[in-house]
């Protein structure tokens, strides 16, 4: 079991360490997705092995949601909009030296929780829990929209992972809140994006600086 | 039973007004309002008498803090919803579809985050009060008013998946001991269990509450998104974004910190919450030495009020944490009113800008008086009920051995007196109460008696207290553990 949950998580964070790394929309949308099947197999894979049939479920859904459903939304979202050349001298080089530290930062910050865990899942949580700390990196870092929806749908899975190796799922009821909250929230920013093409004819953030002191 | 009904009354308005235009919304959206206000008096009655009221086996459960809460959501919905009895002034006729049923599903998702037991379910409802207000701050649909609403969900759903986390980790250590449970994250069962949870993990998870539950609450440096949505929001919205929703946030605090406090000892999370509130009041008292826009100025006093607040929770003891009690509910009053008259004064005037607003007292007589009564109260004078609120804060500072953080409150609280003052003084008189702003002013019992209610609600905070309300701070302290 250790092995099986480390391995897959440790995958989730190189995917995740290559979001950030990089630049073009479809190829981070992809690695999105690569993200979200590895935490959905990582759900089925603690269902199967802790003997706890409602993950394999929970898999399914999350599936269903973060490897189809939102991946969906994004691409709509982004329809229109221009591949944006890298402006010259940027590259991902110091994002990526960044999201390093956030791996060592995570293992520091997570010690109380993998001090007192006896799970044989215990292992991988900080790596989960990085991946969660990158996904804010991303969210934070975004120059336009798009990028900031994407970071926080990282953080999210991140979290998602979190949770189901430090408690093997939460209650269902809480799951299901979950599951429904992130879609909506989804669904909410399209419409704020999609408004907001259509108001600024860009989606750059810096276009949103009206509103100051 | 009343707290099932408490929750369908705005539910159930939520769902029929989607379908009602006109005449018939108003109609209903009334009925909804005050059905709703109907269940939270009956709530507070039923706790008042049964110590607490619970349904759905558990699930559901209201003790003396829920109470005081459902009391305030009532009280402030049923203030801002009146606002809208009359329809929206320019707004279009579909409007109403728009508005109410968000309006009422905005009270319901408060109302289920200060009702229910499961934490985790407490997280799903204050996630829901984001989702359901977003399309509530950018009514307007203007570039302000949308970036607004990005800002606003972008932010509090960071905010609210780092409370996430923090929920985890304390379901970790909840189920590390006593086994996956099936109510391992009811309130009530880690209660029980906190001596024996593992304070490390709890009070790591206490910083991701308090940050992710503070950015509800509007703690510095977490606020950056409540100005734009205060100031951009449609009145009654802003009204009761700063009244309650503000005050959920840190109800949720409020619940995880019961639980800390017995597992790992109360001088953590009173550290913390000082080091917010003092920061929060900087920040705010930063903003208000100058305002330029009133509807920012409310909301930057928002912040300066939320940090009180966690800074009478910060320093303990019975005044303390029965001040912080009263003073979000003073707060509430008192802030919503400011909100629905600042609606008025920004229709009337066109415009929100402080300098441009001159001789409100002249122009609208009605609106004007109670706009600046409603801000003498803010400020903390006395005979209104902030006076006290704060008075019982400060003095539980000095008493409790927090000296120099309850002097530099103070110092703060000096500052911010001072920007509202001189605002005030700019809006309330001076030449050029236009004529335009005269002829508006047009105001029935209908629009005057909710402001008169709540202004002399506050009046009873600030001098005789109305029985029951002792006895029932009292049991609000007990609830959070002294």
């Amino acid at each position: 079991m250790t092995a099986t949950t480390n391995l897959l998580v440790f995958f989730g964070l190189v995917v995740t360490l290559l979001l950030v790394w990089r630049q073009s929309w479809p190829a981070r949308v992809r690695l999105f997705v690569a993200q979200s099947i590895l935490l959905a197999l990582l759900a089925a894979a603690i269902g199967w092995l802790a003997g706890k049939p409602a993950l394999l479920v929970v898999a399914l859904v999350f599936l269903g949601l973060k490897a189809w459903i939102i991946p969906r939304i994004l691409w709509r979202m982004a329809a229109g909009t221009p591949l944006r050349a890298l402006p010259p001298g940027h590259s991902s080089g110091v994002a990526l030296l960044l999201a390093g530290g956030l791996v060592v930062a995570a293992y520091v910050i997570i010690l109380p929780i993998t001090a007192t865990a006896t799970l044989p899942t215990a292992d991988a949580i900080p790596l989960a829990f990085a991946m969660s700390l990158i996904g804010l990196f991303v969210c934070v870092t975004g120059r336009d929209v798009l990028g900031q929806v994407l970071g926080f749908l990282v953080f999210e899975n991140g979290i998602f992972g979190l949770a189901l190796l430090a408690t093997y799922g939460l209650p269902g009821l809480v799951e299901a809140g979950v599951f429904l909250d992130v879609l909506v929230i989804v669904l909410l920013m399209e419409g704020v994006v999609m408004q907001i093409r259509r108001e600024h004819d860009s989606i750059d953030v810096d276009r949103l600086r009206e509103l100051r002191g | 039973m009343s707290l099932i009904v408490l929750l369908l009354a705005p539910l159930a308005g939520a769902a029929l007004l989607g379908r009602a235009t006109g005449a018939a919304a108003r109609t209903l959206h009334a009925a909804a309002l005050a059905a709703t206000l109907g269940a939270a008096a009956a709530v507070v009655v039923g706790v008042a008498g049964a110590g607490t009221v619970t349904a759905l086996d558990g699930l559901l459960r209201a003790d003396a803090l829920s109470a005081w809460m459902v009391g305030l959501i009532g009280i402030v919905a049923a203030l801002a919803g009146a606002e809208t009895l009359a329809g929206f002034p320019g707004g279009a006729a579909g409007e109403s579809r728009r508005f109410y049923p968000l309006f009422h599903l905005f009270v319901f998702t408060m109302l289920l985050a200060v009702t229910t037991d499961d934490l985790g379910l407490m997280w799903v409802a204050v996630e829901g009060t984001t989702l359901a207000s977003v399309f509530l701050v950018n009514f307007h649909r203007t570039r302000a008013s949308l970036e607004a609403a990005y800002k606003y969900l972008l932010i509090c759903s960071v905010g609210i998946a780092l409370a996430f986390v923090g929920t985890v980790f304390i379901y970790f250590a909840d189920a590390q001991r006593i086994g996956a449970e099936t109510h391992a994250l009811r309130w009530t069962t880690l209660v029980r269990w906190a001596p024996q949870l593992p304070p490390a993990v709890v009070e790591l998870a206490f910083v991701f509450l308090l940050v992710g539950y503070g950015t509800k609450a509007g703690l510095a440096p977490m606020h950056t998104w409540l100005p734009d949505a205060h100031s951009e929001a449609p009145a009654p919205v802003s009204a009761l974004m700063s009244g309650v929703l503000l005050s959920v946030g840190i109800y949720a605090v409020l619940r995880f910190k019961t639980v800390v406090d017995l597992a790992a000892g109360p001088g953590f999370t009173r550290r913390l919450l000082v080091l917010f509130g003092l920061s929060s009041m900087a920040v705010a008292a930063a903003f208000l030495w100058a305002p330029t826009n009133f509807k920012r100025m409310l909301a930057y006093s928002s912040v300066e009020h939320l940090g009180l607040v966690s800074l009478g929770l910060g320093f303990g003891g019975l005044w303390g944490v029965t001040g912080a009690a009263l003073h979000l509910g003073n707060h509430a009053l008192a802030k919503s009113v400011l909100f629905v008259l600042s609606g008025r004064i920004r229709d009337a005037y066109g415009t929100v800008e402080i300098p441009s607003v001159r001789g409100l007292l002249a122009a609208m007589p009605v609106t004007g008086r109670g706009f600046v009564v409603a801000l003498l109260a803010l400020l903390g004078l006395p005979p209104f009920g902030l006076f006290i609120s704060e008075l019982m804060i400060l003095g539980a500072g000095f008493q409790e051995g927090w000296g120099p953080a309850a002097a530099l409150g103070l110092v703060l609280l000096l500052v911010a007196f001072g920007g509202l003052l001189r605002a005030l003084h700019s809006m309330a008189y001076g030449a050029g109460g236009s004529a335009a702003a005269a002829a508006r002013e047009t105001l029935t019992w209908k629009g005057a008696a909710p402001i008169a209610i709540a202004l002399s609600l506050l009046v009873l905070t600030g001098t005789a207290w109305p029985p029951g309300l002792a006895s029932a701070l009292e049991r609000v302290a007990a609830v959070m553990g002294g």
